[in-house]
């Protein structure tokens, strides 16, 4: 625990800097280079009865995230959506991803996006960088900031740096890390998760250079990724190799799980998947194993704890904070629920430049090193207190 | 200056740019005697090499994915047949009107739940119209004076219309059978066609509608599935005569089932439509006991020598063998089967290629000398029905409205008597065709990714368009050379005004090209004769014929002489060039045949009296010129071919004219190709053999 006066004096700068970037605060809802929400975009690029399994991949995996924590309102899903209803559909207005026909994978809760021709380059090109009509609804746009953690799956035919929209166009390797890096720019990510299941899908990776990228594909150039297996009743393979196995992980797992995406990735095997996984990590700066898959596929956010809120100002805190990281005792609970702090401290340096950076990595030191409550009550004095001065320089 | 001087360089550039090439097609035509023996060989050499650079098949088309899904044809639908068949066979013993059966079709389509109608026609024969080649649409108005009852056909018809589809497709199942004399197979054919219908009436996959057409060819089933499809496509008035008299007839004939139809009301005969064809398979069964697994015959020629989608031959192919476990057959002409030469020539292949492959291990050129034999015999019969313009069964009719259709010929290993060969036969044949049917169920567009164009030298082999044209090509190359070289040498030796000598010699070209068109439109004329016979026929055409001949050469004769027989040749090596080129694009296979007899006989041919340095030379160019033209000559040619492929018995004159008729009552273009192209280029050559060079008369 820090000493008093360095905490006073700590805290007078808090005041200070407040003062200066009153503004800054108003205009921004968030807090930089914190991971504070999730987003996954979730794109099927394929149609046709015969592509049965790729709206089946990505119907499979909006499942998977819905179930992680991920809200409908945060995943945008394009799909050609042209299976359920198909009329060669053995199973009218379901979609299954196994055999058994167990889980239905079109229920009742689907929300999709972008649905049928409106799956294009372009659209998907949209989505990523902000750029809409403005006729287009909220519900349409990838409202990311600076905090959000992206999980972008794409499933269907590739080739050696394309990947086809619905047999009409082609999405470029280029295409995507343009796209990437005007995300960036515009802090509409913190980072990114591109995961894209389609042959020689790593090709896809290659111009990318933005930091804070994650990319995984399900094979090498060069290779083929393959189906799952086939349904002999409707007629169509129903799964793909890579998705599948993604699937089985993450069906083993819960919103508040711990493992790693390192897991994750040791988890395909390249016998069974018939085709190599490709992990490029040389964007991504914290080690895997550190970081839970929840960190892009869930949406188990921090919770700062505080009575005050309850209790009001005039009776003192009783209790600490026990959610507050501080000790290794709490190290698990820490990487499964909130993982960035750890690194914020070493990247400090590079964000000073920034003031309003400045004034928010003083706040998450705060957080770190004193208690959130007493933080809380000094940042509820001074703003009583600065608008007492106000008021008071006003009248 | 300066720009003129540019200018001049440039022309000195072009001229000797142009100068390489000139020099390279003047060097061409300086050996031209050479290079049309070399491209003579190469062409047809690499003809014969066709077997070994056939390719598998594969199924190019990804929506089509045949056997992915698991049939439901089980003992109940092999029962449903069972009970048709015995229906059919008891009932139409029993009442042989023709229409019996048909009725009884309707029954049993109207409990399944489908739509149904019956379709009605009276048959007419194919006459020969001059104008009507390339255009199968003959006007169906044109009713003979007394339409005779009890001649018309009566078809029955079942409509399921896809439950959650648009409508907008359909696939159409035939089966043909005989209603006057019902044979087993036909009734099992029939019962397997019901079966399946049965089955599809309460799937719930369908994407596209089913049309079963169930086609009595009593007068050939070609003429029924074609009259079929030409109402299906054509627009019908209620109000039509024919009709009306074909209803009078069906009740007259009928007085005893008037009562049904007065139930079934007017309304059964109410033509009904689903949509366009996507695909149409034609189901047949034939009790030939002679294998020792159930087998499976395609036969895919139309009229034309057009073909299906190979796609839909790949797919049959695939569910026949790799799950239902049928052999496949297709054609073969059994002589290339038997024939030694043609299996030393496979022993010597297979000795090459494995030489080959010793070289280079990725050559994949590797061929056993079986494999060489069959695929020989099969590519013959392949290039012969090609050849031949006809189609080899009634799904030559779909062909005409571009619809791919095939006809599968089912054959048990034995009697289909015994009751247990009979439903492991009905199980694997109503999977197959189920299985088929599912996945042309699932094809998004008209059938389009596979070849057109292809011969198959097995029923997983074949050789595309891409491979077999350079063999032609190779061996049409030289005609137009050594024209350029006959035509270069005469106007280098002769006079100045020896430049326009060789109008005259297309004029000559061009009256036997008149000539030919001529003869090949006397039938239209003969036929309004009262020729009882088809050898009167035949003799009568033949001396029209050479009179009309004769009556060319008495107006032609001063410039036929003229023009001296080198130009005569060389125009007439360029008016054969141009007709294969043009026929190569109709029919290939005819234009195939047709280039290895004309152009060896085209290149050699020489007057007989020309004066040659050495016995030995001068006999052996007679007796090659003498023998090529034997060959050459359509009617010597049938005969050859008829003597060497085992078709014995007598020959009559009247077989031309039957093998005419034939051609061109399927609207075959071979009949145009042999008497535009093929028949003057003979008589010419054979004028240029006669030719009196020393100035003593000669008639051709």
């Amino acid at each position: 625990m820090a000493t008093r006066d360095p905490s006073m004096i700590c805290c007078f700068r808090l005041l200070f800097l407040l003062l200066f970037s009153v503004p800054l605060i108003a205009s921004s809802s968030s807090w930089a280079s914190m991971h504070h929400n999730n987003w996954a975009v979730l794109v099927c690029t394929s149609r046709y009865w015969f592509n049965y399994r790729h709206m089946a991949n990505t119907l499979s995996l909006y499942r998977t995230v819905k179930r992680l924590g991920i809200p409908d309102e945060r995943i945008i899903l394009m799909l050609a959506d042209d299976m359920a209803c198909n009329m060669r559909n053995n199973y009218p207005a379901q979609v299954f991803n196994n055999e058994n026909h167990q889980l239905n994978l079109y229920g009742d809760n689907v929300e999709v996006d972008y649905r049928g021709y409106e799956v294009t380059v372009e659209n998907f090109m949209r989505v990523l960088t902000g750029r809409h009509d403005p006729a287009v609804p909220r519900s349409k746009r990838l409202l990311s900031d600076e905090g959000s953690h992206i999980l972008l799956y794409m499933t269907g035919h590739g080739g050696d740096e394309f990947l086809k929209f619905q047999d009409s166009e082609e999405l470029q390797s280029h295409d995507l890390a343009d796209a990437v890096k005007q995300m960036k720019e515009k802090n509409r990510f913190k980072e990114l998760l591109i995961m894209v299941d389609t042959c020689q899908a790593a090709t896809l990776f290659n111009q990318l250079q933005s930091p804070g990228v994650l990319a995984i594909g399900s094979s090498m150039k060069g290779e083929n990724s393959y189906s799952h297996h086939l349904d002999s009743d409707i007629g169509v393979s129903v799964v793909d190799r890579f998705t599948y196995y993604t699937l089985a992980f993450f069906e083993k797992l819960n919103m508040y799980s711990n493992a790693s995406l390192s897991s994750l990735f040791n988890s395909y095997n390249p016998r069974t998947l018939m085709s190599t996984a490709y992990y490029r990590m040389d964007l991504y700066q914290r080690p895997l194993p550190e970081v839970p898959v929840t960190s892009f596929f869930g949406s188990v956010m921090k919770t700062i704890h505080t009575d005050a809120a309850y209790m009001g100002l005039s009776i003192p805190p009783k209790t600490e904070a026990q959610f507050l990281p501080g000790d290794g005792g709490n190290h698990q609970l820490r990487i499964e629920n909130e993982p960035d702090l750890e690194k914020d401290g070493n990247k400090q340096t590079k964000e000073l430049h920034c003031i309003y950076h400045e004034w928010l990595n003083l706040l998450q030191e705060r957080f770190e090193n004193t208690d959130a409550e007493l933080l809380f009550r000094y940042g509820f004095g001074t703003m009583v207190f600065l608008l007492t001065i106000s008021t008071w320089l006003l009248a | 200056m300066a720009v003129k001087e540019e200018g001049d360089t440039s022309q000195q550039g072009k001229k000797s740019r142009s100068r390489l090439i000139l020099r390279l097609g003047a060097l061409l035509v300086a050996h031209s005697g050479l290079v049309s023996v070399v491209c003579c060989a190469a062409g047809i050499i690499a003809f014969i090499l066709l077997p070994v650079l056939a390719n598998n098949t594969y199924i190019s088309e990804n929506a089509l994915m045949p056997g992915s899904a698991d049939p439901a044809f089980s003992s109940q639908e092999v029962l449903d047949a069972n009970r048709l068949t015995m229906d059919i066979l008891n009932r139409g013993a029993a009442k042989a009107s023709g229409i019996e059966i048909a009725k009884l079709l309707r029954e049993y389509i109207v409990a399944v739940g489908a739509e149904s109608y019956y379709h009605k026609f009276v048959p007419r024969a194919n006459k020969f119209h001059p104008l009507h080649f390339f255009s199968s649409t003959t006007d169906n108005l044109d009713l003979p004076a007394n339409p005779s009852c009890g001649s018309f056909i009566l078809n029955a018809v079942g409509i399921i219309r896809a439950p959650r589809g648009d409508g907008k497709e359909t696939i159409v199942l035939v089966t043909p059978y005989n209603s006057q004399n019902t044979t087993y197979s036909d009734a099992v054919s029939l019962g397997i066609g019901f079966s399946i219908f049965s089955l599809l009436s309460h799937v719930t996959w369908l994407a596209k509608d089913i049309v079963w057409l169930a086609a009595d060819s009593r007068y050939g089933e070609y003429t029924t599935v074609d009259s079929w499809l030409k109402d299906y496509h054509g627009p019908a008035f209620p109000g039509e005569t024919s009709r009306i008299v074909d209803d009078a007839c069906f009740e007259e004939n009928n007085s005893d089932s008037l009562d049904h139809i007065k139930v079934e009301g007017h309304n059964s005969y109410v033509y009904k439509r689903a949509g366009t064809m996507a695909a149409a398979l034609v189901l047949k069964v034939v009790d030939k006991k002679e294998e020792e697994r159930d087998s499976l015959s395609i036969y895919a020629e139309a009229s034309n020598g057009q073909m299906p989608n190979l796609d839909l031959i790949n797919i049959a192919h695939y569910l026949a063998v790799h799950r239902q476990g049928l052999r496949v057959k297709i054609g073969s002409i059994i002589y290339f089967l038997k024939a030694s030469w043609v299996k030393l020539l496979g022993e010597m292949l297979q000795h090459i290629t494995t030489l080959a492959k010793r070289l280079n291990p990725k050559w994949k050129f590797d061929i056993t000398s079986a494999d060489y034999v069959e695929g020989t015999a099969t590519l013959a019969s392949s290039i012969y029905y090609q050849a031949l313009g006809v189609p080899t069964g009634s799904h030559g009719a779909f062909r005409n409205y571009q619809v791919d259709a095939v006809t599968l010929e089912f054959s048990p290993r034995s009697s289909l008597n015994n009751e247990n060969v009979r439903s492991a036969f009905l199980l694997k044949t109503g999977r197959l065709i189920e299985g088929v049917i599912r996945s042309v169920n699932n094809l998004l567009e008209k059938f389009h990714q596979s070849f057109f164009l292809y011969f198959l030298t097995a029923p997983h082999k074949y050789v595309s368009v891409g491979i077999y044209m350079i063999p032609f090509g190779i061996l049409i190359a030289p005609l137009p050379i050594v024209a350029a070289a006959l035509f270069s040498s005469n106007n280098g030796s002769s006079n100045k005004d020896g430049s326009w000598k060789w109008l005259q010699a297309a004029k000559v070209v061009f009256l036997i090209h008149l000539w030919a068109m001529i003869t090949s439109l006397l039938p239209y004329v003969l036929l309004q004769l009262p020729l009882g016979t088809p050898s009167s026929f035949a003799s009568a055409w033949a001396a029209v014929a050479i009179c009309f001949l004769l009556i060319t050469y008495l107006i032609l004769w001063s410039s036929s002489i003229d023009c001296g027989w080198e130009l005569l040749k060389s125009v007439m090596i360029v008016a054969a060039a141009i007709g294969l080129s043009l026929m190569s694009v109709i029919n290939f296979s005819t234009a195939q045949i047709g280039a290895m007899l004309i152009v060896p006989m085209c290149l050699l041919v020489k007057p007989a009296r020309k004066q040659t340095q050495g016995v030995f030379a001068k006999a052996l160019m007679l007796t090659s010129n003498l023998a090529l033209l034997v060959v050459a000559f359509p009617p010597a040619a049938l005969l050859i071919a008829k003597t060497l492929f085992g078709a014995s018995g007598n020959i009559d004159i009247g077989d031309f004219w039957e093998w005419a008729q034939i051609l061109w009552s399927w609207n075959s273009a071979t009949y145009m190709y042999l008497l535009w192209i093929h028949l003057p280029c003979w008589v010419l050559c054979l004028n240029i053999f006669l030719y009196p060079c020393i100035g003593s008369s000669s008639k051709a």
